[in-house]
């Protein structure tokens, strides 16, 4: 009975697609009904898959129309659902319920609402069928679903400016992953006979690489990379998640770029196993420190909040990738808890984003302001968000962040390689730069003073709010109870991407794997040693409460709201000097110009880099893709 | 107990904030030549704050010009409780020689209770001194009244 | 009982009243001796402590344009968190709590302050204070890179070949080994850690952020009576908290055998760090613009701290 529940929950998505098409474009009871109903019986599906697979470890097969391989090859499409991919499977069905549930409020006033959801189920069905597949045509088809939907929904509010700009330059660049990846495939398929990936695994593992596989390696690396957005890949994300709807920025960034993230772990850790190169380790960690920082100096600069928050996720994806190139079991498991985080708070800070833009119309930060006094509810959920990707305890991202340094660190150590030790340094500073940019948006958004056309701005529908208040707590929790997150989540994980002999055993048959001499390493779980959370938790309560007594208990005074055309107590203004009270916002623009002059030079470059040319950018996807192939026939020579 | 410490802290750290209503410049100079290593005011703990908000004690210098009239009183309601409003110099006291032009609205009493006055033009340092120790001790009485 | 224990721990020893009491102390100190190096005599010792207790009996306004949760909240996880980290810093040979990579979460918690400062001054609707907050943060990402160099260097230096992001470890390799400062290849680290110390507490001439004479206190500008008060201890405390961390990084080899001794000791050396890296710098040197503080941690400090960082890599 389990072993049907994945393909189900795939299949029960793209039915929904269709059923949206034909049954709900005109109505919109149906509609709704038919996109809630598929999208949360995938999700209990995949949910009720967590005890088999992460509790007692076992691995789910299943084979379409019950093609099981004949005399050792497998001839059929196979799902296999391991650890790794269930991880991943729970990111996304998350990601995309939550989603929904907050598209029925957000997207309401937009028209043409059947395209919307058909696209939607269709893009949640192909990342969902992406990360369980056991087949890499049946991948490559999934990403192919994934790039075009992507496209037709970021291209979605066509009436809007930019919107077919963007949706052109991910339709170009996707397009190039897309075939890179076809043609790593198509090699494959030549020198194996087979497209499914543990008879791949397990070929290429005792036959060793070969000119050919190695050139399939980098060029699917290269398609990989190209749908997790790393530098210089990055190129469409920015626009594509600004002026996508917010519901579909969150989707973008998290589960599109973790589709990516999940393909370069696959194909690394398990179909090609190359990760225990140094040489590999090393051009995958450069990748991703550049990505990191890159992605966070471009955030610097951006006046956008949903462009700013774009720049945050190539930059927190770059933290992932930079973990997982380690090649490490430490690595591994920060990297995982470090792409689950992001995907926890990314999503509350675009839902922060859309709330924003739903409310006032617009997500300039030079023309918000003052909205925490308008918005509480969203101003709370923000700053958690804000605070977890910036990795301040108690919050997720501090104990994922931490788990980085320390793989990154560990490595240098171990391996005496001073590059390292410079990317944990890069690691920190740019956790800091983050952090700074944060600040911009709460500043040029939340606080600071309230433009006179926002005083009408109202708190967003409780619809809308619910998906942030789940997000926000699954934020606190995971950092909270990080321990019981890692026993249940991230050493399966980490342990069924470092151990493929069962991975290829359960679907050729037991056995299989030893046959052709692939042996099994063992991990030990991560250990988290440094603080225990619950115990300060308690304590960071009670003082906190005791000092806000002191504060409260002492004589506090507080002026009314200003309400326009009426005269108020001077006393409770702010202090301009003497003179009356004036708008005078310092936005999101004029903050940080100190960093910004000793950086001209940098931005500059980085600016005229960022042209917005899509010729450019496929340029740099080519040189890139040739890069990485180069250092890997040099590498695996 | 803890009352008491507050009561008795409240003349010992008086922070100063300095307005110029129009002054001519000397009676400024006198101030800040009060917080200069010869005469050391910083030794009863004064000390120049840079907004109303963390004032005690407000020095306004100047005649009150009309200009100035509106800003003055506006910052003067946002320094926080308790609070002392030292006049420095004949300027604010009455006028001086200003007394009579149409722009200067002097005294300054017309519009805010005025603690100490020091009168002179400009007064001396030691006097700016003694004037400001006893608005610090009117500050300790205002606090003990608002606490009893 | 563990509550228990960890309650004193935050609470009195080493924590909440312990840090306050010698952060404010240390405060008094440092005007005294900045005050004596203009030849003026200087207020008591004590002055800080009365500035603390004035200001919790004054008014506290807040402005109408302010968030009251976010401005009133703020000082206070500002002070929780320095708290927090004096946990983690041995003081002469105990600590309260201690793990194999409290460095990072020392570096972590010092950044709370910080953020704590910038969000309580964005909140209050001032728009000095959004120029203020501009350049705290700023500050913040200028003396971070030099901060987390010196780090790495002193671990890697106490860890030889394993990691050890560990205070204790630390301390203990110094017991052996003699103090860090005395090691010459961690002297560029050292000159670093101190240019850093005074930029986290935000001493002239690194007080760009809280300029009074130009920008009106920056972030501090709305804030009165005790929320202020506790700002100012904030930042008493983060002296304390930054020449601590000094000493144990650097001078935390001094072992007499009593503890009660060695935490002497330990206060001593704080004195004489804040004497030399703040006192000294206040009472000689102007405030910076915030862009050559920039370009002043970010080369020459995190330069200095490189150059350690590469000298104990290759094993000196």
């Amino acid at each position: 009975m389990i072993q049907h529940f994945p393909v189900l929950a795939v299949m029960l998505l793209f039915l929904g697609a269709f059923c949206v098409e034909i049954f709900g474009s005109k109505n919109e009871g149906i509609r709704n009904t038919i996109t809630m109903l598929a999208a949360t019986i995938a999700l209990v599906l995949i949910y009720a898959l967590i005890k088999p697979v992460m509790i007692d470890g076992e691995i789910i097969s299943y084979w379409m129309g019950n093609w099981a391989p004949v005399s050792g090859y497998a001839i059929g499409i196979g799902y296999e659902i391991d650890a790794l991919s269930l991880f991943f499977a729970l990111l996304v069905v998350t990601t995309f319920w939550l989603s929904g549930v907050y598209s029925l409020s957000y997207m309401a006033n937009d028209h043409h609402l059947g395209h919307y959801y058909t696209l939607y189920l269709m893009l949640s069905g192909s990342v969902l069928g992406l990360v369980m597949t056991g087949d890499v045509f049946n991948m490559f088809v999934m990403v192919e679903i994934m790039t075009f939907a992507s496209v037709a929904l970021t291209a979605f509010r066509n009436e809007n400016e930019g919107t077919l700009e963007a949706g052109f330059k991910y339709l170009v660049i996707g397009s190039m992953g897309s075939s890179f990846t076809l043609t790593g495939i198509a090699l494959i398929y030549g020198q194996c006979h087979t497209l499914n990936m543990a008879q791949i695994s397990a070929q290429l593992s005792c036959g060793g690489l070969t000119p050919t596989t190695v050139m399939a390696l980098a060029l699917i690396v290269a398609g990989f990379g190209v749908k997790s957005y790393i530098v210089p890949f990055h190129t469409p994300a920015a626009d594509a998640y600004m002026v996508a709807p917010t519901s579909i920025s969150m989707i973008f960034s998290g589960m599109v770029n973790k589709a990516g993230v999940y393909g370069m772990i696959r194909v690394l850790y398990i179909i090609f196993r190359v990760m225990d190169q140094s040489n590999v380790q090393m051009l995958i960690v450069l990748f991703g420190a550049v990505t990191m920082f890159i992605g966070v100096t471009m955030a610097l600069t951006q006046h956008e909040f949903k462009r700013l928050l774009a720049f945050h996720s190539i930059s927190q994806i770059g933290y992932v990738i930079t973990a997982i190139g380690l090649g490490s079991a430490l690595g591994l498991t920060s990297g995982l808890f470090h792409a689950m985080n992001h995907t926890l708070f990314k999503g509350l800070l675009f839902l922060t984003a859309g709330a924003v833009l739903y409310a006032t119309g617009t997500t300039n930060l030079d023309k918000l302001g003052g909205l925490s006094k308008r918005m509480p509810k969203t101003t709370i959920c923000f700053l958690i968000g804000a605070f977890s990707i910036s990795g301040l305890p108690p919050f997720n991202g501090f104990v994922s962040k931490w788990l980085v340094y320390q793989a990154t660190y560990t490595k240098a150590v171990e391996s005496g390689n001073f590059v390292y030790a410079i990317v944990t340094v890069v690691a920190l500073v740019v956790s800091v730069m983050t952090l700074a940019s944060f600040i911009k948006v709460t500043q040029a958004v939340f606080f600071g003073q309230l433009p006179a056309e926002l005083k009408k701005t109202k708190e967003v529908p409780a619809a809308m709010l619910v998906p942030m208040y789940i997000m926000s707590a699954l934020c606190v929790l995971c950092g909270i109870f990080y321990p019981i997150v890692n026993k249940y989540l991230l050493y399966p994980a980490t342990n069924a991407a470092l151990n493929v002999t069962n991975y290829i055993d359960k679907m050729m048959g037991d056995g299989y794997a030893a046959g052709l001499g692939v042996s099994n390493i063992e991990v030990a779980p991560a250990a988290f040693s440094f603080w225990n959370p619950i115990v300060w938790l308690i304590l960071f309560v009670v003082i906190f409460i005791a000092a806000f007594i002191v504060i409260t208990g002492s004589k506090s005074s507080r002026g009314q709201l200003l309400q326009p055309g009426v005269k108020y107590d001077p006393k409770y203004a702010t202090f301009f000097s003497g003179e009356e009270e004036l708008f005078s916002q310092v936005g999101g623009s004029d903050l940080f110009w100190g960093f910004k002059t000793d950086w001209k030079g940098y931005y500059r470059v980085l600016e005229g880099l960022h042209s917005g040319i899509v010729t450019d950018y496929a340029v740099f996807t080519v040189i890139a893709t040739a890069i990485i192939t180069l250092c890997m026939f040099i590498f695996m020579r | 107990m803890f009352n008491k410490l507050i009561n008795d802290s409240a003349s010992k750290s008086p922070w100063l904030y300095h307005i110029n209503s129009g002054s001519c410049n000397g009676c400024d100079i006198e101030l800040v030549a009060v917080l200069t290593p010869r005469y050391d005011a910083e030794r009863f703990g004064f000390k120049l704050a840079g907004t109303p908000r963390h004032a005690d004690i407000v020095v306004v210098s100047g005649p009150v010009t009309s200009q100035s009239r509106e800003r003055l009183i506006r910052t003067l309601a946002q320094v926080p409780e308790p609070k002392c409003v030292v006049s420095l110099g004949s300027c604010p006291k009455s006028g001086n020689v200003f007394k009579g032009s149409y722009s200067v609205e002097a005294p300054l009493d017309n519009f805010v209770h005025v603690d100490v006055s020091v009168a002179g033009c400009t007064p001396k340092p030691e006097a700016i001194m003694e004037g400001l120790y006893k608005a610090a001790l009117i500050l300790k009485e205002k606090r003990e009244a608002m606490h009893k | 009982m563990l509550i228990l224990k960890s309650l004193f721990y935050i609470l009195i020893f080493p924590g909440a009243l312990f840090t306050s009491c010698f952060g404010l102390f240390l405060a008094g100190v440092d005007r005294k001796v900045v005050a004596r190096m203009q030849h003026r005599i200087g207020p008591p010792l004590r002055q800080p402590m009365y500035d603390f207790f004035k200001l919790l009996g004054k008014e506290t306004i807040i402005p109408h344009a302010a968030n009251k949760l976010a401005f009133l909240a703020a000082p206070v996880i500002g002070f929780v968190s320095l708290a927090l980290i004096m946990l983690f810093i041995p003081v002469g040979g105990f600590t309260a709590f201690s793990g194999n990579a409290d460095m990072i979460v020392i570096l972590y918690l010092i950044t709370i302050p910080g953020v704590a400062l910038i969000v309580g001054g964005s909140s209050s609707g001032s728009p000095y204070a959004g120029i203020g907050i501009s350049r705290e943060m700023v500050t913040m990402m200028a003396y971070e890179l030099p901060f987390v160099l010196v780090l790495l260097a002193v671990a890697r230096k106490a860890g030889g070949s394993e990691l050890a992001f560990s205070m204790e470890k630390v301390a203990m390799w110094q017991a052996e080994n003699g103090n860090m400062l005395f090691q010459w290849s961690m002297i560029p680290a050292a000159i670093a850690m101190l240019l850093v110390v005074p930029a986290e507490v935000g001493t002239q001439p690194f007080d760009v952020a809280e300029a009074e004479t130009e920008i009106c206190e920056g972030p501090l500008i709305e804030y009165s009576g005790g929320a202020l008060g506790m700002f100012k201890l904030n930042t008493a405390m983060k002296m304390f908290v930054m020449s601590g961390l000094f000493v144990s990084l650097f001078l935390g080899g001094i072992r007499t055998g009593s503890v009660l001794c060695d935490i002497i000791i330990f206060i001593v050396l704080c004195v004489v760090v804040t004497i030399i890296c703040m006192s000294t710098t206040h009472a000689v040197t102007a405030r910076l613009k915030i862009e050559h503080l920039f370009k002043f941690y970010w080369t020459f400090v995190a330069g200095m701290a490189l150059c350690s960082l590469i000298l104990v890599w290759c094993g000196l």
